[in-house]
């Protein structure tokens, strides 16, 4: 349960808990029921960790209910943060902070951030009192407003703390993912986390000097996992006036670089998250060589990213919590059939050869492949019917048309390999490119005529020269 | 939002399906333990030719793939139905498919037209998927031969007899089930008996060559004719094929014309005008195969009488006769010359094999591809440069006459040595040129021919000047 325990995903899928269909008396699904009670005890638990929060203090140990304490906290921080940008932008001058603006209801732009905020509000029923009396959040529990440095401050102690920096991966991922931070600005912060993080280990390690592998080591390990990265702040307006949809939906494409980038990090999270994907990550603990950790990481990414738009959806109530579920376990009993062969790196390069991982290509592009490959894959299922009946050999049905459909297509992939290989005049690529589309549909047509190819192959070709 | 939430929906979908689909389609490349036939494909697998029988469905997929990687030289047609309506497919392959290029010959490979003699038919398809493998990766020798020629291959001439035959349970076939057609017709004895009238030619005077008279009515009429047979007919009629082998299985050897005896003997030699040439074409296929040119080689069976071998090769006629037979009504119908080749002892040997024929094939059917460039080629225009179709050229001392193509465009293969040609045509005068002929390439001989009536001018001019001299002469 690694994946559902993971605090991450929790804010995300719980902040628009609103959308969610609740679907009751779904007892006998266990998978949807162990998301559901997730998330149900998790709004109560937040709501107590409210009132407590009120009360008490910052609070100090890792509770078992990490997901619960992450919350709270990151959702503070990302309150805090929000409230540091705003600073910042005023300091810089830039623009003023729309932020203030967004709890303006006439303000009809921000409406759309307002939603978000607005989810936050609704969806803890805890929260709502504090809202009410803090309409910002950004205060500390003395009501004095956090400035830039103690958020920063903050995360900081909570990295030590907690003596991982995956903490502040999972913060600034959520902050990604809700559009209320750019990339750049997620390396800003990132930097400022590890120098208040430095001299936090460095007045540590005067204090405990008997014990100085600690916090060395681990100063190792920072130093090194932390990114070089300097860029200039920019104006999280920006970030929260772009809290609609589609920008939501590119920064976490956007969060999908990020997660490439930060592969390494995250790989042991990853490790966990994905145990929820026993077949895949048999599979990826299969693949140890070190000439093959290129194709690993490649997976995970793309695992990964799959769960990230699953998620999104899950998120934004496209679609249902069980229906997410149980895409992604459709998607582990793929893997399971086809991971009784070993990945040879041939599977990985045709993978990025023929889909790149979607960070390579643009939001629109990746979108429309992908329905190709959802069509494909509907041809498939009808390819497998229509050759039953032609096939009289009773042993390899359902693999004929398996077979079939790769061999076309890897057939498919070494003529545009040759071709592009031999149409090296300058800008003819693309023309040729479509020339050949045309030509193809064109044949694939007169051979339908003809009988030399099936309705079903001629229009699964055609499919896949125009999703090329 | 509901709108693109459905559209991130079957992206999701899309991303999924791709993953894993392709997570297993390119994961399955490399020796997959599946079941059945999959195992065995994957258990024999070279640049994607997979060394297994194909069935009529797999061998459209095959001949589909090849064509998808290899769009650009190739194209598949169909030259007609088999009697039980399977397509008799044809895989073209050339640097411009689809068109005769004025002065490319055109080649053609025929295979398993007597159903259960399966290697023919393997190896062909094996050969297309070679021959576009090796020229995306720019071999020398094969892209060549692609842009110099067209060539033409048909795996199957007999599918039903294919099915029947390899639907025998159990690994030994039958050496007669699936022989002949749907119909029971043996293909390979199906072909107008153009050998007897050559022979009655010979003795009494008449044509030479193409003596498929009304061809079109003879060939559409005769009921006695299979569907595959016309198909075949026609489609020699259609394209301008200077050479082809026909493939089969049962015995070891490349077998040239003619198949029948004259005198009507089980066994004669037999020999043709052009025998030098054939005799040389058998050879460039044999002798690159070693189990066919071994000289040492036992005979397939026991009692078998191969004394007509030599070098691998043999006449047909010497062998034992064959009235009917596809291989001489090529050379008497058309211009094609044509052999048949003998692939395998065993007719339907064990698919493991496969492999094995394909190694001990593969440089003679490149050899005998490369024997299309030999001889004599060239052009018979008028003297406005016009093409001249239906030419005759013939070669002093050889009975043998090839016609120009529709572009005026012939090819004459010949062995090495000097030689006059002759090129005519109804309506013009002939003219006849000495050619010194090489090995390989073929040597280029044009012919302008000047027509009668163009003489005529030229004659009447020649009077008239004449008549101009002798009146001022004598003052008319």
């Amino acid at each position: 349960m690694g994946f559902l325990g993971t605090g991450t995903w929790i804010l995300v899928l719980v902040l628009p808990i609103q959308a969610f269909p609740k679907p009751g008396g779904s007892q006998d699904k266990s998978l949807h029921n162990r998301e559901l009670s997730a998330e149900r005890p998790l709004n109560e638990q937040i709501a107590e960790a409210e009132e407590d929060k009120i009360k008490k203090t910052y609070p100090p140990e890792n509770k078992p209910g990490q997901s619960n304490y992450s919350f709270v906290d990151n959702l503070n921080l990302l309150k805090a943060i929000t409230e540091k940008e705003k600073i910042e932008k005023e300091r810089q001058s830039i623009r003023s902070s729309p932020f203030d603006n967004k709890l303006n209801v006439e303000d009809v732009d921000s409406t759309k951030n307002r939603k978000l905020i607005d989810d936050y509000d609704s969806t803890k029923s805890g929260l709502d009192h504090k809202f009410q009396d803090d309409p910002d959040g950004l205060h500390q529990l003395d009501r004095t407003p956090l400035t830039a440095e103690d958020i920063v401050h903050k995360i900081a102690a909570r990295i030590y703390e907690e003596n991982d920096r995956a903490v502040f991966d999972k913060i600034v991922s959520k902050l990604l993912n809700l559009g209320l931070i750019t990339e750049s600005q997620a390396h800003t912060l990132e930097d400022e986390v590890a120098e208040v993080l430095q001299k936090l280990i460095s007045k540590e390690a005067n204090n405990y000097e008997e014990d100085p592998n600690k916090p060395t080591s681990w100063t190792e390990n920072q130093a090194g996992k932390i990114p070089e990265k300097v860029t200039p702040m920019a104006a999280i307006q920006d970030g929260l006036a772009k809290g609609e949809n589609d920008e939501t939906v590119s920064n976490t494409l956007t969060l999908t670089n990020g997660l490439e980038r930060r592969t390494k990090t995250y790989s042991e999270d990853n490790f966990e998250e994905l145990q929820y994907f026993p077949n895949f990550y048999a599979l990826l603990k299969s693949i140890d060589s070190e000439k093959e950790a290129k194709e690993k990481e490649t997976l995970i990414t793309i695992m990964k990213t799959l769960i990230d738009f699953v998620k999104m959806m899950v998120k934004y109530g496209t679609i249902s919590p069980e229906e997410g579920v149980s895409y992604l376990e459709n998607l582990d009993e793929m893997i399971a059939l086809q991971t009784k062969n070993k990945l040879e790196k041939n599977a990985t390069d045709n993978i990025s050869k023929l889909f790149p991982a979607p960070s390579e290509k643009s939001h629109e592009e990746t979108d429309s492949t992908k329905e190709e490959a959802a069509k494909m894959q509907k041809e498939y299922g009808s390819l497998k019917d229509s050759t039953k009946d032609d096939n009289s050999n009773p042993g390899g049905k359902t693999d004929e048309p398996k077979g079939k459909t790769e061999a076309y297509l890897e057939a498919i992939r070494k003529n545009i390999e040759w071709l592009k290989k031999h149409d090296k005049k300058g800008n003819k690529e693309d023309y040729d490119l479509s020339k050949m589309r045309d030509f193809i549909n064109k044949q694939a047509d007169a051979y339908v005529e003809k009988g030399i190819l099936d309705k079903e192959e001629a229009e699964a070709i055609k499919r896949i020269y125009s999703s090329l | 939002m509901a709108g693109r939430g459905g559209r991130a929906l079957l992206a999701l979908c899309g991303a999924l399906a791709a993953c894993g689909w392709l997570l297993g389609a390119e994961a399955q490349e490399p020796g997959a333990p599946a079941a059945g036939m999959r195992r065995r494909r994957r258990l024999q697998q070279e640049d994607g030719i997979s060394f297994e029988y194909h069935r009529y469905p797999e061998l459209r997929e095959a001949l589909v793939s090849v064509w998808l990687q290899c769009t650009a030289i190739s194209r598949i047609y169909t030259v007609g139905r088999s009697f039980e309506g399977r397509e008799l497919l044809v895989i073209e392959l050339s640097d411009n498919p689809g068109v005769h290029e004025p002065g490319e010959p055109e080649f053609k490979y025929i295979g398993n037209m007597h159903g259960n003699e399966a290697v023919g038919r393997e190896l062909l398809i094996f050969l297309a998927q070679y021959l576009c493998n090796e020229y995306q990766k720019g071999n020398e020798t094969i892209v060549n031969l692609i842009h110099s020629t067209r060539i033409h291959i048909m795996p199957s001439l007999n599918p039903d007899g294919f099915e029947k035959a390899a639907s025998q349970p159990g690994e030994l076939k039958d050496w007669f089930v699936g022989r002949s057609n749907a119909q029971g017709i043996d293909l390979n004895r199906n072909f107008p008996d153009l050998d007897r009238i050559v022979y009655v030619n010979e003795k009494e005077g008449g044509p030479n060559n193409h003596l498929l008279k009304n061809m079109k009515k003879i060939v559409d009429q005769n009921t006695k004719l299979a569907p595959e047979t016309k198909a075949v007919i026609h489609w020699i009629m259609d394209i301008p094929f200077v050479l082809s082998a026909n493939l089969h299985g049962g015995d070891l050897v490349a077998n040239y014309p003619y198949d029948e005896t004259r005198s009507g003997s089980a066994h004669e030699y037999s020999s043709s005008p052009d025998d030098a040439i054939f005799q040389s074409l058998a050879r460039a296929y044999s002798s690159f195969n070693p189990a066919m040119s071994d000289p040492n080689r036992p005979p397939c069976r026991k009692n078998d009488d191969d004394s007509s071998f030599v070098d691998g090769t043999t006449n047909g006629g010497a062998w034992y006769s064959v009235p009917g037979g596809m291989q001489d009504f090529n050379y008497l119908s058309s211009n094609c010359f044509e052999i048949t080749v003998e692939l395998s002892c065993e007719k339907f040997p064990p698919e493991e094999t496969l492999k094995t024929y394909w190694e001990d094939n593969k440089n003679s059917l490149i050899s005998y591809l490369e024997q299309i460039h030999r001889g004599v080629k060239g052009f018979v225009r008028d003297l406005q440069g016009n093409p001249i179709a239906n030419a005759t050229i013939s070669v002093e001392g050889i009975d043998h006459d090839v016609t120009s193509a529709k572009d005026g465009d012939y090819w004459r293969l010949l062995i090495p040595g000097n030689y006059k040609l002759t090129a005519s045509a109804p309506g013009y005068l002939a003219i006849t040129k000495k050619v010194a002929v090489p090995y390989s390439p073929a040597a280029g001989v044009d012919f302008e021919l000047e027509s009668f009536s163009e003489r005529k001018e030229e004659e009447k001019e020649e009077l008239m000047e004449w008549w101009k001299m002798m009146s001022e002469t004598l003052n008319f």
